[in-house]
């Protein structure tokens, strides 16, 4: 596998900079990232570089991205990302999403569905559980909530790069960041978008949704919903595995994203 | 200096032991613990240690409000304050205070507040809080939006009182279309507006611009003074002058006719100073209530926890002061010479401190400690 070293760019959309990582070859792949922020080019990014040229951007209100406090919900920050797609030029993404970033792309994705090829989402908030509910994430302290998200954390291959160190205060000071914007869009409705799901149905682009079947933080009935509301979803739910599949199991998702994209062709 | 009178309204009616087998006493302990019956009967004893205490002198009546605790059950600033309002005679009715950021419609709160100023004969202090955490999950109220909710919930019930309507308000978070309140305050222009304090420089500053009267609650001196200080910086930005009836102070008080009996009373304060405060500091402070320099500003104020403080150091740092009439008078000259605080509110009754031991500290404090500390 050929080491991809992204570049770094800022891109001014509106009044925001928006932080970005770019790299890899082949046809364009918008990351979104969920509430934790943008972890760069980790694992899973960097097999699938090997065939897309991925843009990941941090969300406006984390990490090194400028500040959006007009911003009140995903519906917001998912205008914000066609915009985004404007100025960066790219032309029908294939959009993958996790998480909060998961919601984002599924709101992009009925707004306007020609403007994305393929969607992938991973874990995505946005639909409120028929039965369950989504754990309330800022009710619990970041530390203890972190061993949450996963399944396991000894069975995750980046957790020491991850998570190992304790926080620098600029890497601190990005955690209070990415939490507090994460609560300036989900905080109430929590977590969802009561009309999303009527919204749904426009949305004909194919999706392949993924999902921890041990996810303690958006329960994976939301994953049937979302498969039942688009037109052409497949679900695909990864055993031994939580809510951060992308780390949780780096190799098997970028296999999952590589088979629905096509690109992987030479496994 | 003139004293106030206060309860929490606690609902201290289940055994320890069940309230800690949960991670706080606040949000988590299941609402089955709580008794109607008991409920129903300390009410009306609250209400009468109130009544007595507007009877024998107190300056002043502070009522305030939480929500989904045992340690406070007055549940509406305005309800207890309007009851006060027609029960009592003389005494300052201080609702400190109504919470702003979770209020969804500042015109009835207006109007409310209105209400009880025309009821006690123009007898309101207005007070203005931004709430502990534990209300902005009650509420389910962005905490994000806390400080801009209280200063705009803030300008509109200002702007209810003080200009004539109809009118619209278009804000951020608020958006009223025909605002024009049949329910003005007697006070003119208004009652009086206080703040209190515990830890935000932000809020000691604008209190200070504003000239409201500002409150710190059961904090060190030094941490006292310090907010005085951002108070007056506030206030000299504006070119106001401070006088000691611009600034308060609030800390446990019991008295008695022994100074052994009056410690032993005093001992009930130490539940609202640690088993209430206990829980998560998500629940207190979630996700952005605080500023940066808000946080700093609390770490420092409280280098310990009032809850990992003894009973004997919360007495030798003045959270609490339990003794006869004469030592407790002595007690608060020393706290107005150490602040210059022209109020001090008195958290007068906690957790299981029974009526006769309440009514009896009442008296004394009205027979002998009022009348020593009138002329500070």
């Amino acid at each position: 596998m050929r080491p991809m070293k992204p570049r770094e760019e800022r891109l001014r959309v509106g009044s925001i900079d928006v932080h970005t990582w770019i790299g890899g070859d082949g046809a364009p792949l918008l990351v979104l990232h969920g509430a934790g922020g943008n972890r760069g080019f980790t694992r899973w990014v960097e097999r699938v570089a090997q065939r897309f040229t991925v843009w990941a951007p941090t969300h406006p209100g984390f990490g090194l991205s400028g500040d959006a406090e007009w911003m009140d919900g995903i519906d917001d920050l998912a205008r914000f990302y066609l915009w985004f797609m404007d100025v960066a030029g790219l032309v029908r993404p294939h959009v993958l999403g996790h998480s909060i970033g998961g919601w984002t792309a599924a709101e992009m994705a009925t707004m306007s569905p020609g403007s994305i090829d393929r969607l992938i989402l991973v874990a995505p908030a946005g639909l409120k559980p028929e039965t369950g509910e989504i754990l309330d994430v800022f009710y619990y302290p970041p530390p203890q909530l972190l061993p949450m998200t996963v399944h396991d954390p000894k069975t995750v291959p980046e957790w020491d790069a991850l998570f190992g160190a304790p926080l620098s205060p600029a890497q601190q000071e990005i955690a209070v960041r990415n939490r507090e914007m994460t609560a300036r869009l989900t905080w109430k409705p929590y977590m969802h978008n009561p009309r999303l799901a009527s919204f749904l149905p426009r949305v004909t682009n194919p999706a392949l949704i993924l999902w921890g079947r041990e996810d303690r933080i958006v329960p994976v009935e939301c994953g049937e919903q979302y498969r039942r509301l688009l037109a052409r979803a497949t679900l695909n739910v990864l055993d031994k595995c939580g809510h951060l599949p992308p780390i949780e199991q780096p190799d098997e998702f970028a296999r999952h994203v590589l088979d629905f994209l096509g690109g992987d062709v030479r496994r | 200096m003139k004293l106030y009178y206060f309860s929490e309204m606690p609902h201290h009616e289940y055994p320890d032991a069940e309230g800690e087998k949960y991670p706080s006493l606040r949000l988590e302990f299941p609402n089955r613990f709580f008794d109607r019956e008991k409920a129903h009967a300390n009410y009306q004893r609250y209400l009468t240690e109130y009544e007595f205490a507007d009877q024998v002198g107190f300056d002043g009546l502070m009522v305030n409000e939480h929500h989904s605790t045992p340690s406070c059950v007055n549940v509406g600033v305005n309800m207890s304050a309007a009851i006060l309002a027609r029960t009592t005679r003389r005494a300052k009715i201080l609702l400190l205070g109504n919470i702003l950021p979770i209020e969804e419609n500042p015109v009835r709160l207006a109007e409310q507040i209105a209400m009880s100023d025309l009821i006690s004969g123009g007898r309101v202090l207005s007070g203005f809080v931004r709430g502990v955490g534990v209300e902005q999950w009650w509420s389910n109220v962005n905490p994000m939006h806390n400080r801009e909710r209280f200063e705009e919930c803030h300008d509109l019930i200002l702007k209810c009182w003080t200009e004539p309507g109809p009118f619209r308000w278009e804000g951020r978070h608020y958006h009223f279309r025909h605002v024009n309140p049949w329910c003005l305050p007697l006070q003119k222009p208004h009652p009086p507006i206080w703040i209190p304090g515990t830890a935000s420089p932000e809020t000691a500053i604008w209190a200070g611009r504003r000239g409201y009267t500002f409150v710190p609650f059961l904090v060190p001196f030094d941490i006292a003074r310090e907010l005085f200080d951002y108070y007056r910086q506030g206030a000299a930005e504006v070119g106001r002058e401070v006088t000691p009836d611009k600034l308060g102070f609030l800390i446990c008080a019991v008295t008695a006719d022994t100074k052994t009996k009056a410690l032993e009373a005093g001992r009930h304060f130490v539940w609202r100073m640690g088993a209430t405060l206990r829980g998560p500091v998500e629940f207190f402070s979630p996700v952005g209530m605080r500023s940066r320099a808000g946080s700093q500003f609390a770490l420092k104020a409280r280098p310990r926890s009032l809850g990992s403080m003894s009973y004997e150091e919360l007495v030798a740092g003045h959270f609490i002061i339990a003794g006869t009439p004469d030592e407790v008078a002595d007690r608060f000259a020393l706290v107005q010479r150490e602040l210059g605080i022209g109020h001090l509110l008195l958290e007068a009754q906690e957790s299981k401190m029974d009526h006769p031991t309440t009514m009896r500290s009442i008296e004394l404090m009205g027979a002998k400690v009022i009348p020593a500390v009138a002329s500070l």
